[in-house]
């Protein structure tokens, strides 16, 4: 084995942990077969209960998802049972329908203007509270609040303060002055999903501050002493130092974002039910219309599989390029 | 092993989590996350129950109606010998989607009450039990207004009876409409003309609820149908209805907040003195009776070319997967019987869909809930079919886009006409 430094830079970083199973291992040094097998079986013993529980909580509505997707299914086909195979119906359905589209254009706002925020003030947030200062933990503790608060909690509590006639939002623009700004962020049409988008970010910053931080505190502070005995200044250890090894890590943030966002629904359901009008029907909204408020329960099934296509393709692409990082360290 | 040799030792203790394996543990996070996406499948407890034990679900779970039902049910188990009843409560949002995944799961109820919109996806989906022939040897069809009980009709056949009965009247505030020299509005003329004078400072002179769903819905048909259109003719009737609101919306005179406003939230308007007017049904009488901030009074909607309301309310089903039809009929029989069901109505704060009640009680001299009463003469119900989710959604998609500006209203009208039209024809 070799040492070796990361290559998006030149300086040597902390040693990663890889561990490597004996049969997969580089060494290919195969211990004796009986051995071996009995190692697998034991293995296979040991992960049976999660394979069960993956298979029975996560596999188990996947696969039912797929099948109700490929049927015609409304609330008479439900009691009497009998689902007709309608082949990509469904799908054709759903992607011929201008609202699943605009949906899915409203997702990617979504997703797209939370990410952006989130990770931002994330960031900011982490490498303030990388240094020590006094009641650093207390205040780190408290931003987590936002992020343990349910949903329908911080979905209530944004209706209220963006409320125009009573809002605590609107009260703070009168003021300080801003009356022609003052209006209900929820209730126009063009605001609305700026506002639901605010409310999404004052939930994911703590997140994403989290698992930063943790990024950053696993940084070898040698490498910023030596910067700086370098002569390098603060911008220049940011800009150099700080983010070329936070990459990885801030891609993974991104893509749990990602994830997360994109299937937020109890939130905007919460603070505008999709409306005004269609403003801020997210594609998780488009599909709960209509499996559960218009009973065509195999298209709500196609257009939640499509859905789920999504944050599927980026979390494998992710994954596979995480693989290949992996091979080649 | 040589990986381990090679790495230096982690006394720098600084780093909690090598930046490898997080990324590893992130890495399949991802994954599972991704997979536990917005899955939509469903499941439910078996809810197996005794012969003489039936299943009863509903939404009435406010406070106030607990000790009535409880009473009602009492009385029924006793004039049915051997029958238990057990109940089980929903948000009013809940029960519908929970009969339709019980369809599923096989677990349903042998009874409920439900909103009487429901039959539209219910009753055509053969989820409910044919009561024509139970009804007709009971005979008191008649005893009950025309528009209650043709909800639970379709295709000729009688799939429920009506509990309970409630329609939209129009409150005012007596001091405000006093101090404005404005008498209560009996035609929209006087209507957008009261609420124009009506609105001053910080007070609308109306109040109503647009919100996206069946509320909104609820609180526009009347507008539509007062018109003398009808969702056959929503381009034109829904674009006259649509203009009326939007007019009122750009006077100022009704507040362009309705479209995110139940009708709770219009009520607290009005009971807070921010709405001169508001629209809403019965069931906001207690409340009103109950405080002393505001005086109000009540008048029937006004109207365009006929008086019309919307007609809301609960239905009596028994689901067609019970095999206990027979007691469960029964149970409906004894609640409506006109002594249990005026105690129970009284005490829960209900308007009974029954004419022959009307001339009772204080149906009959509370000058108030004789408005409501007397307005079920006019009140439509909305039995379009099964397909209703899908118009209804169209024409509160309709509503929103006008009122907040988005939408001319004969374009608002016309979007809505097309996704509804097909729907009817069905």
């Amino acid at each position: 084995m070799t040492t070796h430094s990361t290559r998006s830079t030149e300086l040597k970083v902390r040693e990663p942990v890889v561990f490597r199973s004996p049969a997969a291992g580089t060494g290919g040094r195969r211990r004796g077969g009986s051995l071996a097998t009995r190692r697998t079986r034991a293995g296979y013993g040991m992960s049976a209960p999660a394979l069960l529980f993956l298979g029975a909580t996560m596999l188990f509505p996947l696969v039912y998802n797929l099948w109700t997707s490929v049927h015609q299914v409304e609330i008479g086909d439900l009691v009497t049972g009998d689902w007709a195979f309608n082949g990509a119906d469904n799908y054709d359905a759903v992607v011929s329908e201008g609202a699943f589209w605009h949906a899915a254009r409203i997702s990617l706002l979504f997703t797209a203007g939370s990410l952006v925020f989130q990770f931002t003030i994330g960031f900011a947030l982490a490498l303030l509270f990388v240094r020590r200062f006094p009641l650093a933990g207390l205040f780190r503790g408290l931003m987590l609040v936002a992020w343990l608060l349910p949903p329908i909690v911080s979905g209530t509590l944004f209706r209220w303060m963006l409320d125009a006639d009573s809002g605590a939002y609107n009260e703070l623009l009168r003021t300080i002055g801003l009356d022609a700004l003052a209006h209900n962020w929820l209730t126009d049409p063009s605001t609305a999903l700026p506002g639901v988008i605010a409310a999404n970010v004052w939930v994911g910053v703590p997140f994403n501050m989290l698992l930063l931080l943790v990024g950053l505190q696993s940084i070898d502070p040698a490498l910023y002493e030596a910067a700086a005995i370098d002569g390098a200044g603060p911008w220049q250890r940011l800009r150099h130092l700080t983010l070329p090894l936070m990459r990885p890590v801030a891609a993974a943030v991104l893509l749990l974002g990602l994830v997360y966002t994109f299937k937020v629904f109890d939130l905007v359901f919460v603070l505008t039910g999709g409306g005004p009008v269609d403003s801020t029907t997210v594609l998780p909204l488009y599909v709960y219309q209509s499996a559960f408020r218009l009973f065509q329960l195999g298209r709500g099934a196609a257009a939640g599989t499509l859905l789920l296509l999504v944050p599927l393709l980026v979390a494998v692409a992710y994954v596979r390029r995480l693989r290949k990082e992996g091979a080649a360290a | 092993m040589a990986n381990r040799a090679n790495r230096p030792p982690t006394a720098a203790g600084r780093g909690p989590l090598p930046r490898r394996s997080f990324l590893r543990i992130s890495g399949s996070g991802l994954l599972a996350a991704g997979l536990a996406g917005p899955l939509t499948a469903c499941g439910g407890g078996g809810g197996g129950s005794s012969d003489k034990n039936l299943l009863w679900w509903d939404y009435l779970v406010e406070d106030a109606r607990q000790p009535g039902i409880k009473a009602l049910i009492t009385g029924i188990e006793k004039s049915v010998p051997g029958l238990k009843i057990t109940r089980r409560t929903f948000p009013y949002a809940e029960l519908e989607p929970a009969l339709i995944k019980g369809a599923a799961s096989g677990d349903l109820p042998d009874l409920a009450i439900v909103d009487n919109t429901s039959m539209n996806s219910l009753a055509p989906q053969g989820l409910l039990t044919d009561l024509t022939d139970r009804v007709k040897e009971w005979g008191q069809a008649d005893a009950y207004y025309k528009g209650p009980w043709s909800s639970g009709v379709i295709d000729g056949k009688t799939y429920s009876v009506p509990n309970n009965a409630n329609c939209l009247a129009l409150y005012y505030n007596t001091e405000l409409l006093e101090k404005a020299g404005v008498e209560p509005p009996k035609t929209w003329d006087e209507l957008s003309a009261a609420a124009r004078k009506l609105t001053r400072g910080s007070t609308f002179g109306l109040a109503m609820s647009a919100v996206k769903t069946e509320e909104g819905v609820f609180q526009l048909l009347p507008f539509l149908w007062s018109a003398g259109g009808d969702l056959d003719t929503f381009a034109t009737g829904g674009a006259t209805a649509l203009t009326f609101l939007g007019e009122l919306v750009k006077a100022g005179a009704l507040s362009k907040q309705c479209v995110g406003w139940t009708q709770q939230d219009v009520n607290t308007q009005f009971t807070s003195g921010r709405a001169a007017m508001q629209i809403n049904g019965p069931w906001q009488l207690p409340g009103l009776k109950q405080q002393s901030k505001v005086k109000w009074g009540v008048v029937p909607l006004p109207v365009d070319k006929e008086p019309a309301s919307c007609l809301g309310g609960e239905n009596w089903v028994i689901l067609g997967t019970s095999g206990k039809a027979d007691q469960a009929w029964r149970a409906i029989e004894y609640s409506q019987r006109k002594k249990p069901l005026a105690a129970y109505l009284g005490s829960v704060g209900l308007l009974p869909a029954r004419s022959d009640m009307a001339e009772s009680g204080d149906w009959a001299t509370d000058p108030t809930l004789k408005v409501f009463v007397q307005e079920f003469g006019n009140a439509r119900p909305r039995a379009y079919g099964e397909h209703y989710p899908q118009m209804s959604q169209a024409m509160a998609e309709a509503l929103q886009a006008t009122l907040t500006g988005s939408s001319s209203p004969g374009a608002a009208a016309k979007k809505a006409a097309d996704a509804i039209t097909p729907k009817l024809s069905k």
